[in-house]
């Protein structure tokens, strides 16, 4: 079987290919721009690239978007729907450019077009748009496959980068360094000063565990003289266990991780929570990122990948499954939709789903590429056929070990062997006394617990005291013996298929599985392969077709420019707040362009020679001068850039729901650390269980100690989420969730007021800092260094006492009262969910 | 609203404690001074741009709110809205007809008479059965549309799809998109306010009004009829009000010490000024479903004397509150959990839907008529149904049970710039599937957003590298004929 990597017919005609030049993806720099106004040929070029680059994959075409054309000035001059986008009287105040601007509305949708380039844009339309001199003509259409797409920045081989000169090469000594502050100075920008180190020490502990430090350790930290204090605080972090609890949960949120099947029923997913330590586990253990990748893709089809291979499979089947479909056929397409569109987005950034009607409109991907990935997938089983029986035997395999099947299976003979034992001699007896039943005895015999009574009534005449008191003897040992079959075998949750002969696929119009077309053989993105590839299928009796492997294989060599690129953005994101491309799970047209290109092929090229090991690139990051900036904002650096585009400050991060919840379980010394195993159910509010068909069901307590667990280990239901995580942008569970948003709304505010949770929280923290100290400033100090992790000021503490003093005088509040009433004040505080 | 923005970059960050509404013009969109200090919070000084500012729709809207009554489970047409006069006498006769229920395809049945009959109303003179005597009073308020299809009989799929659009969870619902278009004109109540049966709720619960791939803010809010209306409203009672107010005036001082040095970050002075709203908002919210204020002779008009009604006409009530204080989209459930407590009927069709439609006729009927008197129908859409209708024939071999038909029911809307007294779309002479002008669910939600100033191809919300849109993404057109 071989791929075909051929040029595509293209169906349909709305989208945009560019027919002239090749299109650098480099914004043209704001100097060329400024020094161009006298000579508009290369001013129109730059800013025709810039439309083409961040408008027209929309704005052209048979219909274009907003019904405005922006492949041609003609286009331009006639606007859209919302009018005119060119102001001839003021061209500064046009629509264009204020869209450009997110000045009442947003354009493009996906990402804000740099300032520099809407200043480009802005200059050329004062100048009265030129356009014919450019030479550029944009031509309607689908994307095709062209040098135009094999240019794409995200498409091109990942790069070796030299390093830039600077000019405070003691700052920009480290690579990272060097490369972030070459742009700074370029710009006439200073990076910020570093932030002190009880913040330092905050931000890193959140970023690397996803909690706060503990007193002592800050006391340490500011302590240490030595040279490598940070370096060790970051060994000590990327050591810790729950360093994989919180990375771990970033994959979580990628492969929309959930342990329900949503519809209808919500059934639980068995033992899925396996995959959910197997991530864990894999990224305390710092497994390679290739490895970790094709274990989930293909690890039942990798010999040495062994249990933990076949429970990384479950990635497949962690979407939701409707077990009753309308049109199971659509139902099963629908399902591969699924799979590919979180691979395509996750780990290779590309919306690849978008071409599963049609040749996307926005990205050089041909439908038939669509359905050459599904190909790959096609054969595997689906999660199940309506009832639970058939969820195992397609979703659930057994992870013992030889020894331990083998012992099964001899326990489960002696068992099995017990019992016909002990049936033969019980029915020894029976048979004696039967022989003397009248025929409605005989009928009663048939039911079980009938039978010592008909057997009593021939002691002693047909069987003796003895024998009757042996009867129910055996009696008892065969009930016990069935009520204790040998304890059943771990099972996994996996991907299975039928066997080695794959399923044919074909396109299919529209998307409809009832309209198949062209059959394809699996196969590539066409704009990554520029050869045919051969695939190879298993041999025939093998349980597997041995696709998915190959499709692990090419998704994770090292040539393959999406995926080391796409895994060291997520990585930058969870850092910094945002990647150095900003729609992290999309590089393609409609995506935002890195901002530091040569940074970001740097880390990819980092990872790749250092065995796509993550810790190791969190170190290096980490340890950079740009990671330990502060977040403080600088009046020239705000009014330059604003957006913090040219990373001269840290940005500021609002806490993500979990670290919410375990920051409050840590303050009130109530988290429990345990690490693993299945997950726990936390009291959700009977408002909220209301709203389901059987209010409660699905649903249940743990224990109080369970219950405090961290968040990565709350159970995760489709159609029912904790109130406090839903109130704080926990990721969606039906789709891959890239970037959390950090949406500010008063329930959120209602929820750290009013909730039995915080309420709780609150009671036993105060509980708790009363236990340990009486005086009230003491008291104020540990409650604001367990929410801070800092020593509070003097006007703080007073601020607190002075609270707690009027509190107890009022509404017949007593100390402790006040004190908790304090806990809420600290709970709540601004700086305990911001991080600098 | 083409101007959308992608929900996966920080930008959104910025954009979503409104530093992207500057441009939106807040008094445009409002009838009087009622909201006019709304932008502010409870000190009266801190402007808290909230994502759901309001913003004006695409052109100038007829409906400003939706009540969405929906009948969970799925009421049959034939027995309510949709006369079929040739079904009378024909009880227990063995058909072909073609349906597909839970049950599955099949191609033979016994058929199930009407087991109501119907009389004429209205000038309109529309047939409806008696178990609506009380909304047939107001036929000529209503667009009946008989030809509604679905594209599965199958609950929890065509629940998804009647709320969200998709047969699959994932996809924001209507109230969502319309939160998310329109925002909210009062900021102490929320936009999107789902009321659910007390028997439980829908299958699939909050999947049936969740944001989806949008931001929580655009989720629904459940508002219950009690006196702690909205979760984590009420202030614990180990809390005295004076307790809450100087912990939170406390909290401000830490905050606003925080906020200074990092003045730049516009997330911290919003969630400062959030407090306050919160704050506002517990007691403001109350007061909005707080019916004791209401007159009697208006608690009467929505059933609220009769134990049988009283449940749901006390959310019709709130919702006419709720309505006139700015939501802007309520759904009502009549039905929860499995089985009879809702209109699925499998078993006896007779006590099923004597109980579901003697529970909601009256309050219904108040609802129209309240609004009406208040000027307020104009400006408000009604829409009644539930996410499939029923077959003409018998599910089992004996009984009035009749399983789910997706292939033809009825929807009606009222108010809202809806024609009165007009029927759209037929039924075949069984009701088993709509033969003249077949509408999708698509086409009522287009239709819906119609009415409320929105492009139904144009709204959209870029999300997974496309423009998503609540109609799909072909062209989709509204049902004009229902349009005055």
């Amino acid at each position: 079987m071989k791929v075909h990597v051929g040029r595509t017919t293209l169906l349909l005609a709305s989208v945009v290919t560019v027919a002239a030049g090749a299109i650098s993806a480099r914004p043209a720099p704001p100097t060329a721009a400024k020094s161009s106004i006298g000579n508009t040929g290369a001013l129109a070029k730059s800013a025709v690239k810039i439309l083409q680059e961040n408008c027209v994959a929309c704005h052209t075409g048979a219909n274009p978007s907003g019904k405005l054309d922006l492949s041609s000035r003609a286009g331009l001059l006639r606007g859209g729907v919302s009018g005119a986008s060119f102001n001839k009287t003021k061209p500064e105040a046009s629509l264009l450019i204020r869209a450009m601007r997110h000045d009442g509305r947003s354009m493009p949708p996906s990402s804000k077009v740099g300032r520099s380039d809407t200043d480009t844009v802005a200059k050329w339309m004062a100048a009265g748009s030129p356009w014919a001199e450019t030479g550029i003509v944009i031509k309607s259409g689908p994307p095709q496959v062209d040098d135009y797409a094999r240019n794409w920045w995200s498409f091109k081989p990942v790069r070796t980068v030299p390093m830039p000169k600077v000019k405070d090469t003691k700052w920009g000594k480290a690579p990272i360094d060097r490369l972030v502050l070459a742009k700074l100075e370029q710009n006439g920008l200073k990076p910020n000063a570093p932030l002190n180190r009880a913040q330092l020490l905050r931000r890193v502990s959140y970023d690397l565990i996803g909690l706060p430090p503990t007193k002592a350790e800050v006391e340490a930290f500011i302590g240490d003289k030595s040279p490598n204090a940070f370096a060790k605080v970051v060994d000590r972090l990327l050591a810790s266990p729950h360093y994989g609890e919180r990375w771990g949960r970033h994959w979580l949120d990628l492969v929309r991780y959930a342990e329900t099947n949503s519809f209808e029923r919500d059934g639980d997913k068995p033992d899925v929570w396996r995959y959910r330590d197997y991530v864990i586990k894999s990224f305390n253990d710092d497994k390679p990122y290739d490895r970790f990748v094709k274990e989930q893709l293909a690890g039942d089809e990798m010999p040495d990948a062994g249990t933990d291979g076949l429970i990384a499979t479950g990635y497949y089947r962690l979407g939701q499954w409707d077990d009753e479909p309308v049109d199971p056929e659509q139902a099963r397409f629908d399902e591969l939709d699924d799979i590919v569109t979180t691979t395509g987005q996750s780990v290779l950034g590309l919306n690849v789903n978008c071409a599963r009607c049609h040749d996307s409109k926005v990205d050089p991907l041909p439908q038939r590429d669509y359905y050459r990935m599904v190909a790959f997938f096609n054969s595997i089983n689906r999660y199940g056929n309506r009832s639970h029986e058939s969820v195992m035997e397609r979703s659930m395999r057994p992870i013992a070990s030889k020894d331990v099947v083998a012992k099964y299976q001899a326990d489960l003979r002696a068992h099995r062997e017990k019992l016909q034992q002990l049936d033969r001699t019980i029915r020894g007896i029976e048979q004696k006394a039967q022989k003397t039943f009248i025929p409605v005895e005989n009928q009663e015999f048939r039911d079980e617990f009938k039978r010592p009574g008909l057997l009593k009534l021939r002691v002693p005449n047909v069987i003796s005291q003895a024998e009757y008191d042996d009867y129910i003897r055996f009696l008892k040992e065969r009930q016990e013996t069935r009520e204790n079959p040998p304890p059943g075998l771990e099972t996994a949750l996996c991907v299975t298929e039928p066997g080695a002969k794959p399923k044919e696929t074909f396109v299919l119009a529209r998307g409809s599985a009832a309209a198949p077309t062209e059959k394809v053989e699996p196969g590539f993105p066409s704009v990554l392969v520029a050869l045919d590839a051969p695939v190879e299928l298993n041999p025939d009796g093998s349980p597997t077709t041995g696709l998915r492997s190959q499709f692990a294989d090419w998704v994770t060599q090292p040539s393959n420019p999406l995926t080391s690129r796409v895994i060291v953005n997520r990585m930058f994101q969870h850092h910094f707040g945002r990647g150095i491309v900003r729609t992290t799970s999309n590089f393609g047209y409609t995506g935002s362009k890195p901002t530091h290109p040569e940074l970001l092929d740097y880390l990819a090229g980092r990872l790749v020679s250092g065995g796509w090991k993550l810790k190791a690139l969190h170190k290096e990051i980490l340890l950079s001068n740009t990671y330990q900036m502060s977040s403080a904002p600088s009046a020239a650096a705000l009014k330059k850039d604003p957006e913090n585009e040219l990373l001269w400050r840290v940005d500021m991060q609002r806490l993500e729901a979990e670290s919410i919840r375990d920051s409050i379980l840590t303050a009130s010394g109530q988290l429990n650390l345990n690490i693993g195993g299945p997950s726990v159910l936390v009291r959700i509010p009977d408002e909220v269980l209301a709203g389901q068909s059987v209010p409660g069901a699905g649903w249940g307590l743990s224990s109080p100690g369970e219950q405090a667990r961290r968040s990565v280990y709350v159970k995760i239901k489709r159609s029912l989420t904790v109130p406090l995580f839903a109130a704080f942008d926990a990721a969606d569970t039906d789709t891959a969730c890239p970037v959390r948003n950090t949406t500010v709304v008063p329930t959120q505010a209602l929820s750290l007021l009013n909730s039995q949770f915080i309420q709780e929280q609150a009671g036993i923290f105060a509980k708790n800092v009363a236990e340990k100290y009486t005086e009230p400033a003491e008291q104020v100090t540990e409650v604001l260094w367990r929410v801070l992790q800092r020593k509070p000021t003097t006007v703080e503490v007073n601020r607190g006492t002075g609270f707690i003093a009027k509190m107890t005088a009022t509404n017949g509040n007593n100390r402790m009262d006040a004190l908790k009433q304090y806990c809420m004040v600290a709970l709540n505080l601004n700086e305990f969910i911001y991080i600098d | 609203m083409s101007n959308t923005f992608c929900g996966r970059t920080r930008r959104q960050f910025i954009w979503e404690v409104g530093a992207g509404f500057s441009g939106v013009a807040l008094a445009g969109m409002l009838d009087n001074g009622f909201y006019a200090n709304q932008a502010f919070a409870a000190d009266g000084k801190t402007a808290f741009k909230n994502p759901l500012a309001p913003k004006a729709p695409h052109f100038p809207a007829k409906a400003k709110a939706v009540i969405f009554l929906y009948m969970y489970g799925g009421p049959s047409h034939i027995d309510t809205f949709d006369y079929k006069p040739t079904m009378y006498g024909r009880d227990n006769q063995t058909i072909e007809v073609k349906t597909f229920g839970r049950g599955g395809r099949r191609n033979v049945g016994r058929i199930v008479e009407p087991r109501w009959k119907f009389k004429q109303y209205g000038e309109c003179g529309k047939w409806v059965s008696d178990l609506f005597p009380n909304v047939g009073k107001h036929v000529d308020d209503i667009a009946f549309v008989h030809s509604m299809t679905a594209d599965s009989p199958i609950h929890g799929s065509a629940m998804l799809q009647m709320n969200s659009g998709k047969i699959l969870s994932g996809s924001p619902c209507m109230g969502s998109w319309i939160n998310y278009g329109l925002g909210t004109v009062n900021e102490n109540l929320p936009g999107f306010v789902v009321m659910l049966d007390p028997r439980g709720g829908p299958i699939s619960g909050p999947k049936n009004w969740s944001a989806g791939y949008m931001p929580a803010t655009y989720q629904a809010t459940v508002i219950s009829a009690t006196n702690n209306p909205i979760l984590d409203l009420k202030r614990p009672e180990s809390v005295a009000a004076d307790s809450q107010r100087q912990m939170l005036d406390t909290l401000r001082q830490y905050n606003d010490e925080h906020e200074i040095p990092r003045g730049d970050n516009s997330n911290l002075k919003a969630r400062i000024a959030s407090y306050e709203l919160a704050y506002k908002m517990q007691s403001s919210a109350p007061e909005a479903t707080d019916l004791s204020k209401e007159p009697e002779h208006i608690q009467k008009m929505y059933g609220l004397d009769n134990p049988r009604s009283a449940a749901f006409g006390r959310q019709c009530l709130m919702a006419r509150r709720l309505v006139e204080r700015g939501v802007r989209f309520i759904q009502i459930y009549s039905g929860g959990n499995h089985n009879d407590a809702n209109w699925d009927a499998h078993g006896d069709l007779f006590d099923n839907h004597t109980l579901h439609a003697g529970e909601t006729d009256k309050p219904i009927a108040g609802l129209l008529e309240d609004l009406k008197q208040r000027g307020l129908l104009d400006s408000t859409l009604i829409v009644w149904g539930g996410e499939f209708g029923r077959q003409p024939v018998a599910e089992y071999e004996r009984g009035t049970g009749r399983d789910h038909n997706a292939y033809g029911f009825t929807m009606w809307m009222a108010g809202g710039g809806v024609k009165g007294g007009v029927s759209v779309g037929q039924t075949d002479e069984l009701g088993s599937k709509a033969v003249e002008n077949p509408y999708q669910v698509k086409h009522l939600h287009a239709t819906m957003l119609n009415q409320l100033g929105f492009d139904p191809n144009r709204l959209s919300f870029f999300y997974g590298g496309l423009n998503q849109k609540l109609v799909g993404v072909e062209h989709t057109n509204t049902i004009k004929e229902v349009i005055a």
